[in-house]
Parts: structure tokens; C-alpha cells; sequence
């Protein structure tokens, strides 16, 4: 999964569970009936996880894009050169007292 | 959410979190039930009324027990318990409680109820203060939720005596 689909699995994923527990809230509290609640609420969970949990082709549609190996090579990364390290760490004892 | 374990943790505690706000949302919705239940007990006879070999007071009444609790139940109701005691003063104390009888009401189907009954408890004074005693009948009850907030309330019904001798 790249990193669009990463986002957007969890956008949907808290879509969903939220969107589902409203509406089995709603059609609990207007049947009267708490086991239908949880019920309508098991199947949100479920159709959630379906949707978000496997690594579904929707979630891969923004590939990252590598630098080519020569294309690297050309910009190495900045190193950091050893005599300024050693100049720069060198303390000053307490000469002028 | 970058591997299959993740994103199953994630949709797993996420839907766990929302469900106990779901089960508080319910326990709210209890507190908009403005009920109006209503009971009525009658003492259709004494059975019997003596003095223990204690010295303990010891009535045996008749009952009978009508109450329309249904308007209790909600649909976050499990279920009702409900008791009638019998309440009265006396010098030692300014309040006794005696449990005369009790049930549980499982569903708004069995809220309408009349109960024909000899006392299921036995009716005993700490001492020997019940001869001509007013005393009040209560029904109690305690209103069991599926989650949630319980609630309790009562019905005082007053106006009942014993007999002034024993028989």
C-alpha cells in the first residue's frame, strides 16, 4: 500500500465506522431494539474491515517514483567533512583568567 | 496503517472506541423517558397477628399487588426488580423497612401485573410495636439497563393499619 493509499485507507476506514454506528444507533433507537443496534453495528465493522484492511489494487495507484541508481550516484548525500568536526569541537581551556 | 496487522488493530480498537460511545449515547437516551408507572396494593386479609416467643411482632397478610410499570421499560431495559415493603416509625427508629414481596419484570410484556399473594417474607417488628400501627406500603424498583445508568424510584401508597389486638 503506498502512501496515498495509507491515507485514504484510514480516512475511510474512520468514515465508515462512524457513518455505521450513526445509522445503527438510529435504527436501534427506531426499532427499540438494542440487539438490532449492535447487529446492524457487527455488519459495519465487518463490511469496514473488508473495505480497509486488505491490500486492495484501489490503495496502490500512486507508486512512489525512486531516483534512478546513476541519478543517484551523481548527488551523493552531504557528508560531513572530518576537519570541521575536529576544529569546531575543540575546546577552549581557561587561559585568559 | 502500512501493514495488513496495522490496519486490522486500527479498525479494531477504532470500532471498540465507538461502540462505547454507541452504549453511552443509549444510556443517554434513557434520561428523555419521562415515565408514568402506576400501583396499587390492597390488604385483603390478616391472616394472622402474634406476639414471637422472642417477643418479636409477626403479621401474615393477604395481598394483592397491581402496577402498570410498563412505561419503565425502554429498549435499553434489561430488566425490572421490584419489591413492596411494608414502612413505618418507631420510637427507636425513624424508619423500618420490611420486604413483604419482590419480582423481576423481564420485559415490557410482563409490566402489567396482578399479583395475588400472601406475604413472600415474613412481616417481623424488631420488638413488639406493631399493634395498631399506621404503616406505609412502598413499591420499589430498580430499573436494570442493558448499559449504562441504573435508576431507582418508588411509589409510597399510605393509609394502612394493624389491628389493634392480636389474633
Amino acid at each position: 500500500m503506498d502512501w496515498q493509499g495509507q491515507k485514504s485507507a484510514e480516512m475511510l476506514m474512520q468514515v465508515l465506522l462512524v457513518a455505521s454506528a450513526v445509522a445503527a444507533f438510529l435504527t436501534g433507537y427506531a426499532m427499540a431494539d438494542f440487539q438490532l443496534m449492535l447487529l446492524v453495528y457487527a455488519g459495519g465493522v465487518v463490511l469496514t474491515a473488508l473495505v480497509t484492511v486488505p491490500n486492495w489494487p484501489f490503495f496502490n495507484r500512486h507508486p512512489l517514483k525512486w531516483l534512478d541508481t546513476p541519478e543517484a550516484d551523481r548527488h551523493p548525500r552531504p557528508q560531513i567533512s572530518s576537519t570541521t568536526a575536529s576544529t569546531g569541537g575543540k575546546k577552549k581551556t581557561g587561559k585568559n583568567k | 496503517m502500512h501493514s495488513f496487522g496495522h490496519r486490522a488493530n486500527a479498525v479494531a480498537t477504532f470500532a471498540v472506541t465507538i461502540l462505547a460511545a454507541m452504549c453511552f449515547a443509549a444510556s443517554f437516551s434513557d434520561s428523555f423517558n419521562s415515565p408514568t408507572p402506576t400501583a396499587s396494593v390492597k390488604i385483603l386479609n390478616i391472616n394472622w397477628f402474634q406476639k414471637e416467643a422472642n417477643a418479636n411482632d409477626e403479621v401474615s397478610m393477604t395481598l394483592n399487588i397491581s402496577a402498570d410499570l410498563s412505561s419503565l421499560f425502554t429498549w435499553n431495559t434489561k430488566q425490572v426488580f421490584v419489591f413492596v415493603a411494608a414502612e413505618y416509625e418507631t420510637p427507636q427508629n425513624a424508619l423500618n423497612q420490611v420486604s413483604l414481596w419482590d419480582g423481576i419484570i423481564p420485559s415490557k410484556e410482563h409490566a402489567k401485573f396482578l399479583i395475588h399473594t400472601t406475604n413472600k417474607y415474613r412481616f417481623i417488628d424488631q420488638g413488639s410495636n406493631l399493634k395498631g400501627k399506621d404503616f406505609n406500603l412502598t413499591m420499589h424498583w430498580h430499573i436494570m439497563p442493558k448499559t449504562g445508568k441504573m435508576f431507582a424510584d418508588k411509589i409510597v401508597m399510605t393509609g394502612y393499619r394493624l389491628p389493634e389486638q392480636y389474633r
